[in-house]
């Protein structure tokens, strides 16, 4: 199977006559982006394969994004809507009908973040023969690279008359930014005359205005049928945001959450199905295919001196560099400018939960819309009536004297049905606050890590300079295997209700607490001390710490 | 003079006195792809010589060709020399290679349109363009009115894009297929799985997917393509030394290495993979290709985790989630894997596939079995815990461990527990269950954690130090 002539440039092309011809004005401006309208729309099949069909498959009948966080972005934060670092499962249903033989079916409007190597096609009625995602798009540069050596019209316009001069030529060269023609007269470069010039190319590219994955398919005979896509995309991510209120009298917590979801891509998906997928996914940093935006044209000239410019100050230069640009140079700007997140849109759903394998997954219960460069809220949990402790604690190196500490606090409950809770935490930023009369007061913000149920919440609430920690040595033990030294703790309570305190301990190896005026418990295989401090008091703890073996 | 000049170029095959090799019906382009970035291309082409000595031009070939790779061969040539023009064709370019020559300048009066041409010697073109037209001397545009440039001709070796010429003899004149080949990199490929799990047959299917990627700039229109899996060994070229990122040493997922050998062509060592038609890779273009389906092989799905040394680990972490098939014959997917990216997916409650987590692999020989990590298990959580630190002796320590299990799922699972850095000098002197030695560094528990439930494992290090 080896068809005629294939070369896109068409080297062998007919050659072109000179065709002056005048009398009809032209709309300049318009123009490069009239010639990329209208090209956009009539892309022809790319390579030489007997096609016997190019179609584009329908608009996606139904939608669904499953949005994965960023798999670095573990113990929580925020996510940063200007780079989203996480990745979404995306699947959409479209129609397409196929002749007999070998078609191939366009998928138009994928998000740009396109892990194109994770793309499924399903229910296609013939074989795959292959799939493509192209990413040399249609710019004013791409065309111009595609239509080297190749015959196009020269346009020059006469900006006393209007009159538009149409001159038959080739492009010779559009490198470092210049662009070098040749016509009948001789060789010139464009732009470089001070006189209105833009080019008309002939209307065959294969280009694409998006990046466009398309699939090879070979059929026996015409056959309809639904497909799904499937694919992953980079430039998604979701957070959860909790938000806990402490009552007037600290013993009970409402605690609030929203899943935060945001969609960095240029396309949005309409009354999509949307899922989230909490804890930890591997994931390679799959690298997208860059699309390639070829970058502006500059029509850079020769050089450009003149007698007035004489002598050029840095400044100047500048100047004119910037001046000759916009005035005398066609800068085309990119699509790619990536406008950061324009839109944040509350919704008042509840997701529902259910488990994926060893994930969970949560469901937004009904369609929802998610626009291009968009970030969405919706409702992930509302408990209220928790219990919770408040604790104040410092960890102390066992044998390091401490002139004053101030205490961390922290509010302590577990993850269980008693304590109103029970249910899957996925990590995220939890913000605490407590009531002042009628108004909130902040007073926490703090990293969540992904807590399944039973396990034991820890809220940090920051340090307290009303309970000061003091840690003296207070005599040294006798050298030898059984000396032990006698330690001192002091907490200092200005607080004027008393508080509970918990005093963590650090050994060294070999290093054992022989005995303490306090029970010593122990949790993680840590010496751990609980004590109550009245108010305005100082409680004292002493303990002995042998040091073990010695040399 | 001018008039022949047109004809010539608007047809388009004599630049500056080479003659361009056709890039017609008559061509044959095989593409060789070498792992990520590296490809051979063999471009078979007609050219028609003349009697003697001269030079032939080849255009479409790899923007990012390596000149020093490419050879050419046909019947009756005698190679003289060989160039790569990377000059390129810019305006100053041509005005500097202009200077000493004469160029036609036009001026068009913007009042009234009328066009006044004249000859003008180009004296310098050093920060402006300074001529001598008849006995005076002008700057280029010195009062910014509009005045075209003409050139001539575009100086010799002057290209839009780096050019290979290559300048060779023949005794007699005619048509001829000539082939040229050389290495470029810019195209690359690996391979992609899709595995669909399915817990409760424990059994999954398996998609692969060759993906290619051509980033060299160029369209190789219609290609005979072939794919080979294996490394060729190659020095550092300067167009190699970017783009040689490698991923990070990680837990190695070939867990046994197969014995079997595939029905796949091979050459030497490297496994070959023949696309099935002629394809045309466009630049910029990704293009999947299937070459595995699998349906049905058995899996089981499984948790591990990993203290790397004999500290504590708080607070808890997750296992991860390991999946383990095996690539034989029998019970296998039956074939050897190039290296690429496994992607599973899993049935959610509606019956939709969800994507849950992806692992690399590297090229794995046939009856190898992989144990491949998914992500973390949310509701499976260690802690492991040094309970206690004696000193027995001068240089003789015991490390109490404790490792404590919890299982938020409503699921018994089976935790495999790796307790490594033991270095060989660490003796279990106690332990609440067996374990297995795998290595003087690594000892192994097989943990059950009820559904709901907790369970925990302590053993007792000694070690010298």
């Amino acid at each position: 199977m080896r068809p005629g002539p294939s070369h896109p440039h068409g080297l062998r092309a007919r050659r072109p006559r000179p065709r002056p011809r005048r009398g009809r004005s032209a709309h300049l401006i318009a123009f490069l982006s009239a010639i990329a309208a209208g090209l956009a729309g009539s892309c022809a099949s790319g390579d030489g394969r007997a096609i016997a069909a190019d179609l584009v498959a329908g608009e996606p009948s139904d939608l669904s994004v499953t949005i994965y966080r960023a798999p670095g972005r573990v113990g929580g934060g925020s996510i940063d809507l200007d780079a989203l670092g996480g990745f979404a499962l995306i699947s959409e249903t479209r129609s397409i009908s196929l002749p007999a033989g070998e078609s191939r079916v366009r998928f138009e409007g994928v998000a740009d973040g396109i892990i194109a190597q994770s793309a499924l096609v399903t229910g296609l009625p013939g074989r795959v023969v292959e799939k493509n995602r192209d990413a040399e798009l249609l710019t004013p540069a791409s065309l111009l690279a595609a239509a080297l050596g190749a015959p196009v019209e020269l346009l020059r316009t006469d900006a006393k008359t209007g009159r538009t001069e149409r001159i038959a030529g080739v492009i010779r060269s559009d490198a470092d930014g210049g662009v070098v023609f040749e016509t009948s007269e001789g060789v010139e470069a464009l732009r470089c005359s001070g006189l209105p010039e833009a080019f008309a190319f002939s209307s065959a590219t294969t280009l694409k205005a998006r990046p466009t994955l398309s699939v090879s398919v070979e059929t026996a005979e015409p056959a309809s049928a639904v497909v799904t896509l499937s694919y992953l995309s980079t430039n998604f991510d979701w957070a959860a945001d909790y938000v806990g209120k402490l009552s007037p009298d600290g013993g009970k917590l409402a605690l609030g959450a929203w899943v935060t979801l945001a969609n960095g891509n240029g396309a949005g998906f309409p009354a999509a199905r949307s899922q989230i997928v909490a804890g930890r996914v591997n994931h390679d940093n799959n690298d997208v295919e860059p699309v390639t935006y070829s970058g502006p044209i500059l029509a850079r000239c020769w050089p450009r001196g003149s007698t007035s410019d004489i002598p050029p100050t840095a400044y100047l230069t500048e100047r004119m560099f910037k001046k000759s640009q916009d005035r005398a140079l066609a800068l085309v700007t990119p699509l790619a400018a990536a406008a950061g997140i324009q839109e944040v849109a509350v919704t008042a759903l509840r997701v529902t939960q259910e488990q994926l394998g060893d994930l969970k997954l949560y469901r937004v219960p009904e369609r929802t819309t998610i626009a291009s460069r968009q970030s969405k809220q919706v409702r992930l949990l509302d408990r209220s009536g928790i219990p919770v402790q408040r604790l104040y604690g410092a960890e102390l190196d066992a044998d390091t004297d401490v002139d004053a500490l101030a205490a961390t606090m922290f509010l302590r409950t577990k993850n269980d049905a008693q304590h109103h809770l029970g249910l899957p935490l996925p990590s995220g930023h939890i913000a605490v606050f407590v009531p002042r009369g009628s108004a909130e007061l902040l007073v926490s913000e703090a990293p969540m890590r992904d807590l399944a149920q039973g396990e034991e919440l820890e809220i940090p609430l920051g340090t307290s300079p009303d309970v000061q920690v003091t840690a003296i040595l207070q005599r040294r033990g006798a050298t030898g295997a059984s000396g032990a030294d006698r330690r001192r703790i002091m907490i200092r309570n200005a607080h004027a209700e008393p508080i509970a305190f918990e005093l963590r301990l650090q050994l060294t190896a070999g290093e054992q607490i022989v005995q303490s005026d306090h029970r010593l418990e122990s949790k993680d295989g840590r010496p751990l001390f609980r004590l109550q401090v009245p108010a305005h008091a100082t409680a004292t703890l002493t303990y002995q710490l042998l040091h073990g073996h010695t040399s | 003079m001018r008039l022949l000049l047109w004809s010539v170029l608007g047809a388009g095959i004599l630049i500056a006195g080479a003659a361009v090799a056709g890039t017609g019906a008559d061509r044959d382009l095989a593409v060789t792809i070498y792992g990520e970035d590296l490809a051979l291309i063999q471009d078979q082409r007609e050219i028609d010589l003349a009697a003697g000595r001269q030079r032939i031009e080849f255009a479409d070939v790899s923007a990012q060709i390596r000149p020093e790779t490419a050879s050419l061969s046909a019947r009756d040539i005698r190679i003289v020399e060989q160039n790569f023009d990377f000059d390129l064709l810019t305006p100053a370019k041509l005005m500097e290679k202009a200077v000493g020559h004469v160029v036609t300048i036009v001026r068009v009066n913007p009042a009234t349109g009328a066009e006044t041409r004249e000859q003008a010697e180009v004296l310098a073109a050093n920060g402006g363009v300074i001529l001598k037209i008849g006995e005076r001397i002008e700057v280029l545009r010195d009062d910014g009115l509009p005045v075209r440039v003409i050139f001539d001709k575009v100086p010799d070796n002057l290209r839009a894009r780096p050019t290979l010429s290559v300048t060779l003899e023949t005794s007699h004149a005619g048509k001829r297929g000539a082939t040229l080949s050389y290495l470029t990199p810019g195209l690359g490929w690996h391979a992609d799985y899709v595995a669909l799990y399915d817990a409760a047959a424990g059994k999954i299917d398996v998609q692969g997917w060759i993906t290619l990627t051509n980033t060299s700039g160029t369209t190789y229109t219609e290609a005979r393509t072939l794919l080979v899996a294996g490394t060729p060994s190659q020095v550092d070229s300067p167009a190699q030394t970017y783009n040689q990122w490698r991923p990070p040493v990680r837990r190695g997922n070939l867990e046994a290495a197969g014995t079997e050998t595939g029905t796949r062509e091979r050459l030497g060592d490297f496994y070959l993979y023949p696309l099935p038609e002629r394809t045309t890779i466009a630049n910029q273009q990704t293009k999947q290709v299937s070459f595995l389906d699998v349906h049905g092989v058995p899996a089981e799905h499984a948790y591990e985790f990993r203290n790397a040394w004999l500290a504590s680990v708080t607070p808890a972490q997750s296992a991860k989630s390991v999946y383990r098939f095996s690539t034989s014959a029998h019970a296998g997917l039956g074939d050897q894997l190039p290296a690429g990216v496994l992607r599973f997916y899993l049935h959610d409650q509606r019956g939709e596939p969800q994507f849950i987590g992806e692992d690399r692999i590297e090229h794995t020989p046939m009856g190898s079995t992989l144990s491949l990590v998914t992500g973390d298990a949310f509701d499976v959580k260690i802690k492991a815990v040094v309970a206690k630190r004696t000193r027995k002796a001068e240089r003789d320590w015991q490390t109490d461990m404790r490792y404590e299990f919890t299982n938020a799922s409503p699921a018994p699972v089976i935790v495999t527990l790796l307790q490594t850095g033991l270095w060989g000098d660490a003796r279990i002197v106690a332990q609440s269950q067996p374990s297995l030695r795998r290595s003087a560094d690594v000892a192994e528990w097989a943990v059950s954690v009820p559904a709901n439930g907790q369970s925990q494992v302590t053993a007792s290090f000694e070690t010298q130090y």
